[in-house]
């Protein structure tokens, strides 16, 4: 098992915005987070990440238990997070906030994974040298993504992507989504945009008031009549 | 980055020369070496004030433990201030962790405060430890004449290539970290802490290191200090206005977190500083530190960029590109 939450509670000091959470990710799969806004799913996200350390509960990376370490040894894990609201460094180029994603591995193949990262969004390469900041909001999501990839993550934990983005980047970030699974990369991904999650996720898990409260295969959620009426409107 | 040594090498052999050229025992040599000086004091709180933006007002504690290091260890066991000032350095670097740990989750003016405040306790303290310091009353380096292996010597001119060799080493540090991993880090860390830390960044690693390289720094120049005026006292080299706020003024004035910018600050504030004390010290006392305060002032709003901004005007004459980014 890729990571697995036992009975994770957490939220900001004795506010308790996600309770009881259990959930998996496998190898190489991709898995949704859905929910409407404050359903939690930051929250969670930020728990797994470590960037709001969880109150209750284990969660295990690779069967070992991360839940006492800091979000930068849990990139150190192959554990890569995409923030949410991107959270790129704007004073920064695109070259530099990639290199930044590989600086705690202290390794040389930097100049490979640079490449690989670029082949994802090839539009990059053209702005290697241009600040973030100066990117559009689309761009700089693809500076987030492509950060989090130069960790050589295992599992990438990715918080609302297609927030904010025209419908034509949404399908840009979700191939791009579809490429890094296919290079046997799991993916936890949260999304408001339920259609189009079901579409990149394998499996996915409803989470409503701070609580899972339906899970399935994308093809089993698509066709719940709750996530119909609650999520698609049909 | 390889350039930018090369630049700060001819810079610092170019002073070196210089002083050569000059009466060893003149004003200018002296004005020579307080440019230096500022430039590598600048540029040790450019570390932390410009790579990490946290403006430190206290970097007056480190200077001085610097110089009072070693100048206590030459009067109470003769020991060279080659080996002295280092062991001030370790010494400021300690002070510099301890001060950082509860400090570097503060942000902006609270930082600043804080680090203020540090400078303050470290002046008061070293005037209440009289048996070691000599107290208010400060401590005079011990006189062996000339003489390198003790770091001294009569005239002002002999003490060039040491400051430039101080201000060399100190800008290096700066331009190998500024170009370097650790320089990123830092950067990523200041722009945006919380991205930096799910981006795999040691955040508290990161700037306890800078924090403690830049204390290391400027305690080597507090020592050189020591050593250059021979006399040493509490409110001298642990003032809050001639060390904390001076080297973060000629930082900022020149250029936060860019390499030049202490160099060129230093340049600014120490030629302006003495000339308006040879020329108008009699009409208008204390007219130097007013005129700084507006210049500090009319940069932060018209040129956030300091005067290192201005360099286009210079290179634009000589018909040359502008350097590349």
């Amino acid at each position: 098992m890729m990571i697995e939450l036992e009975n994770v509670t957490g939220g900001y000091g004795h506010r308790t915005i996600i309770e009881g959470i259990d959930l998996l990710v496998a190898e190489g799969e991709t898995v949704a987070i859905l929910g409407v806004n404050t359903a939690g799913k930051t929250t969670l996200i930020r728990a797994i990440s470590g960037a709001l350390p969880h109150q209750k509960g284990h969660i295990r990376f690779e069967g070992r238990d991360i839940s006492d370490d800091p979000p930068h040894a849990r990139v150190s894990s192959g554990l890569a997070c995409v923030p949410e609201g991107r959270h790129i460094f704007p004073q920064m180029s695109v070259v530099e906030n990639l290199m930044v994603g590989a600086y705690h591995r202290r390794s040389s193949a930097l100049d490979e994974d640079l490449e690989a990262a670029f082949t994802l969004f090839p539009r990059l390469k053209e702005r290697r040298r241009q600040m973030a900041g100066t990117l559009s909001g689309g761009e700089q999501q693809m500076v987030s993504f492509c950060r989090a990839m130069m960790a050589r993550p295992k599992l990438l934990l990715m918080d609302e992507p297609s927030h904010g983005l025209a419908p034509m980047m949404v399908e840009e970030v979700h191939s791009a989504i579809n490429d890094v699974n296919s290079r046997g990369i799991a993916v936890l991904l949260v999304e408001q945009n339920v259609s189009s999650a079901l579409r990149v996720a394998s499996r996915g898990y409803v989470l409503d008031h701070g609580r899972i409260t339906l899970e399935g295969t994308a093809g089993e959620l698509a066709d719940d009549p709750f996530v119909k009426k609650t999520y698609l409107g049909i | 980055m390889k350039r930018s040594l090369l630049i700060l090498a001819v810079i610092a052999i170019a002073a070196i020369l210089l002083g050569l050229a000059l009466d060893p025992r003149s004003y200018g040599v002296r004005v020579l070496c307080l440019i230096l000086m500022a430039a590598a004091l600048g540029q040790a709180w450019n570390i932390v004030g410009g790579l990490a933006n946290q403006i430190s007002l206290g970097h007056a504690a480190f200077f001085g433990i610097g110089a009072y290091t070693s100048t206590v260890l030459q009067v109470q066991f003769e020991l060279t201030p080659w080996i002295g000032m280092p062991i001030g350095a370790v010494l400021a670097a300690v002070a510099a962790g301890a001060i950082a740990l509860p400090t570097m989750r503060l942000k902006g003016p609270y930082f600043a405060l804080a680090t203020l405040a540090f400078g303050e306790i470290c002046r008061i303290g070293a005037q209440a430890m009289s048996g070691v310091t000599g107290g208010p009353q400060g401590l005079s380096v011990p006189f062996y004449g000339d003489s390198l292996a003790m770091m001294q010597f009569r005239q002002p001119g002999a003490y060039v290539p040491l400051f430039a060799a101080l201000f060399f080493l100190v800008s290096a540090v700066f331009a190998v970290m500024s170009h370097g991993r650790l320089g990123y880090m830092l950067r990523a860390v200041r722009e945006n802490e919380e991205a930096a830390e799910v981006t795999g960044i040691d955040t508290v690693r990161i700037k306890l290191t800078g924090a403690i390289i830049s204390a290391a720094c400027t305690a080597l120049v507090g020592g050189l200090f020591a050593q250059f005026t021979f006399f040493i006292d509490p409110d001298t080299v642990f003032s809050t206005t001639e060390i904390s706020i001076r080297a973060a003024l000629i930082a900022i004035v020149g250029g936060v977190g860019l390499l030049w910018g202490p160099i060129v600050g230093a340049l600014f504030v120490v030629l302006v500083e003495e000339f308006l004390n040879s020329t108008l010290s009699d009409a208008l006392p204390g007219i130097s530190p007013f005129l700084f305060g507006v210049a500090l002032v009319v940069i932060v709003i018209a040129r956030p960029e300091g005067l290192v901004s201005f360099r286009h005007l210079v290179t634009d004459r000589f018909g040359k590109k502008g350097k590349e980014a």
